[in-house]
C-alpha cells in the first residue's frame, strides 16, 4: 500500500507543479474579450493555445463531486451537469467494478503507464494544448504524452467498427459556430480520471465546442456506453485560452522519463529500499 | 512571318527545364500537405550497408557515402552497433528525434495553416510544430528538438536546434551528441513527391557537416488516415 501511495503521491506533485494560470497569463486582459476571430470560411477561429482551468481542471482528479480526500487526490467539484446529481449512471455491475478498482488498483491508471488517456479525458488532462486549423482540418496538439488528435472535417465515415484505439477516431463538423466532433473506435482500456472512473470498448462520445468570446471555448461532451452506464451523460467546463504572448507548447516526454513503473511493479520496499 | 509550330516549339524548351512548381495552399505558400513515408531501408543504417541478418541491404541516404565521425566516435558507433537489440532508443519506444523519425517505415502527415507548418508522425504519435516564428529557447531540450522554419522560394526550410543526445540516426547505432544541429529542405519535386535534404552538423561528434538526401513519397488512395501507434502500450510492463 506504501508503494502504492507513493506512486500517487508522484503524480500529484506533477500535477501540483503545473504552471499556474498566473505564470501564463502575466497580463489580464484590460478589456472584455472580443468575439472569437473566424476563418476564411466563415467558421471560427479557435486556433491557439488553450488550457482547462478549475472547474474543468478538477475532473483530471474526479469527473464526479470528490468532497474528501481520497488516495491524495484533491477534494473538488465534479464536471457532470447531467444527470443532475453529478453522478456517473453506472450499470449495477459496473458500480461494483468501480469500487473494485477504488479499493484495489488505483494504481492501474492507465496515464501513470503513459497510455494515450482517450477522449474526453485527454482534454482535461493537465497542462496546455495548441488548437490548428488547416483546410479541411481541426488538429489538436497536447504537451500531455505529446498527444495529438487529427479531427477531419471533410465528412469522411469512421474507421471499421473493429479497430479499436486509445484516442479513438474523430469527425468533425460544424453545427452553426459549434464544433462537433464524433468519437467513436475507442478501446476498453482508458479511464475518465484518476479515480478509477472507466467505460468500455462500446464508448460513443460526443463533444461541443462552442466559442465564447476571443478567449473562451465552452465544451460539452454526452457520453454512452450501453454496457457500463444506464444512459448518456454530459461533462461541461469552459476552455480559456493562454493569453501570454510568447507562450509555446512544450514537449512532454513521459515513457521516455518514467521512474513510477518500478514503484508499482516491484513491490514493498522494492524500489525505495535505501 | 513566324513560323508558328518552331515559334512553340521554341517556347516549350525553357518551360520543360524548369523545376517542378508546387501548387500552391489558399494563402500562397508551396503547398506540401498530405500523407508521405520514404521508400529506403535507411532506417535499418543511413549508410551504404549489404543486407545482414534481419537487415535489408540498402545505398544509404548519407550524401558521399560515409558519415564523417571522428575517432573516438567511430569506436562508439561501433559498440552501439553491437549493442543495438537493447541499446536503441526506438526499441524502447522512445520518440525518434529528427532526422529519424522522417525515414520510419511508418507515415506522417504535414499540414499548414497561415502561420505554421505541423508535422505529425504515426511512430509513437511524435509531433513536431514547425513555428515560422520566434527563435530556439535556451538552455532546454528536446527528444523532437525545437524546429524554426523559413521559406526559401518553394523550399521549406527547417531550423533543428535544442536536440537532446538520447536519439540515434538509425537502427545500426549511428548516433549525434546533445550539440546536433539539423537544417532540413523540403522541396516538391513532382505532384507525389517531396525532395528531403539535412544538413546535419555536431562538432563533438564529426568532423565536419554532412548531408543526407532522400524523397518522400505521398500515400495515394481515398480516405487515408495516420493511424494510432502507441509503441509501448503493446509492451508487457518491466519487471
Amino acid at each position: 500500500m506504501k508503494t502504492i501511495l507513493l506512486g500517487l503521491f508522484l503524480s500529484i506533485t506533477a500535477l501540483a507543479q503545473t504552471p499556474g494560470p498566473q505564470e501564463r497569463n502575466i497580463e489580464k486582459p484590460a478589456v472584455k474579450a472580443g468575439p472569437m476571430p473566424r476563418g476564411t470560411d466563415g467558421k471560427p477561429d479557435f486556433q491557439g493555445v488553450w488550457e482547462v482551468r478549475n472547474p474543468g481542471g478538477a475532473a483530471a482528479y474526479d469527473v464526479e463531486d470528490h468532497l474528501k480526500e481520497v488516495y491524495g487526490i484533491r477534494p473538488g467539484k465534479g464536471v457532470i451537469v447531467d444527470p443532475k446529481d453529478g453522478k456517473i449512471p453506472y450499470l449495477p455491475a459496473a458500480a461494483q467494478r468501480k469500487q473494485d478498482l477504488v479499493a484495489h488498483h488505483m494504481y492501474d491508471d492507465p496515464e501513470a503507464q503513459c497510455f494515450l488517456s482517450g477522449i474526453p479525458r485527454q482534454v482535461y488532462a493537465p497542462f496546455g494544448f495548441q488548437i490548428l486549423q488547416p483546410a479541411h482540418y481541426v488538429l489538436f496538439l497536447f504537451e500531455n504524452f505529446h498527444a495529438y488528435r487529427v479531427i477531419p472535417t471533410d465528412g469522411r465515415p469512421h474507421l471499421p467498427a473493429d479497430i479499436k484505439t486509445f484516442d479513438g477516431d474523430s469527425r468533425g463538423r460544424w453545427d452553426g459556430d459549434t464544433l462537433v466532433v464524433d468519437v467513436t473506435n475507442q478501446n476498453d482500456k482508458t479511464w475518465f480520471d484518476m479515480a478509477g472512473n472507466f467505460h468500455s470498448d462500446a464508448i460513443h462520445v460526443v463533444e461541443r465546442y462552442t466559442p465564447v468570446d476571443a478567449n473562451t471555448i465552452s465544451y460539452k461532451a454526452t457520453i454512452e456506453d450501453p454496457k457500463t452506464f444506464t444512459r448518456p451523460w454530459t461533462i461541461a467546463f469552459p476552455i480559456t485560452r493562454i493569453t501570454r504572448p510568447d507562450y509555446e507548447i512544450m514537449e512532454l516526454a513521459c515513457v521516455e522519463g518514467e521512474r513510477d513503473l518500478k514503484h508499482y511493479t516491484e513491490g514493498e520496499g522494492g524500489a525505495n529500499k535505501k | 512571318m513566324i513560323n508558328r509550330p518552331l515559334f512553340l516549339l521554341i517556347a516549350a524548351i525553357p518551360a520543360l527545364a524548369q523545376p517542378y512548381r508546387a501548387p500552391r495552399t489558399a494563402n500562397g505558400q508551396p503547398d506540401l500537405q498530405g500523407i508521405w513515408q520514404a521508400q529506403t531501408t535507411a532506417s535499418y543504417d543511413i549508410e551504404a550497408h549489404a543486407a545482414k541478418l534481419g537487415m535489408p541491404a540498402g545505398l544509404g541516404i548519407v550524401v558521399g557515402g560515409q558519415i564523417p565521425y571522428t575517432a573516438e566516435a567511430a569506436a562508439k558507433r561501433r559498440q552501439n552497433f553491437q549493442n543495438r537489440a537493447t541499446a536503441d532508443p526506438n526499441n524502447k519506444c522512445f520518440l525518434p528525434g529528427v532526422p529519424r523519425a522522417n525515414y520510419l517505415p511508418l507515415p506522417f502527415q504535414i499540414f499548414q495553416t497561415t502561420k505554421d507548418v505541423a508535422i505529425l508522425y504515426e511512430y509513437v504519435h511524435a509531433y513536431r510544430l514547425i513555428r515560422m516564428d520566434g527563435k530556439h529557447p535556451e538552455d532546454v531540450d528536446f527528444w523532437m528538438g525545437d524546429s524554426r522554419g523559413h521559406w526559401d522560394g518553394d523550399t521549406l526550410v527547417v531550423d533543428v536546434s535544442d536536440n537532446n543526445d538520447q536519439t540515434w540516426l538509425d537502427a545500426s547505432g549511428n548516433f549525434h551528441s546533445d550539440a546536433l544541429h539539423v537544417v532540413e529542405r523540403y522541396t516538391r519535386t513532382g505532384p507525389d513527391t517531396i525532395g528531403y535534404e539535412a544538413t546535419i552538423e555536431d562538432p563533438k561528434v564529426f568532423t565536419k557537416p554532412w548531408k543526407i538526401s532522400l524523397s518522400l513519397y505521398r500515400q495515394t488512395g481515398k480516405n487515408l488516415q495516420l493511424m494510432e501507434y502507441d509503441c509501448y502500450a503493446y509492451e508487457e510492463p518491466s519487471k
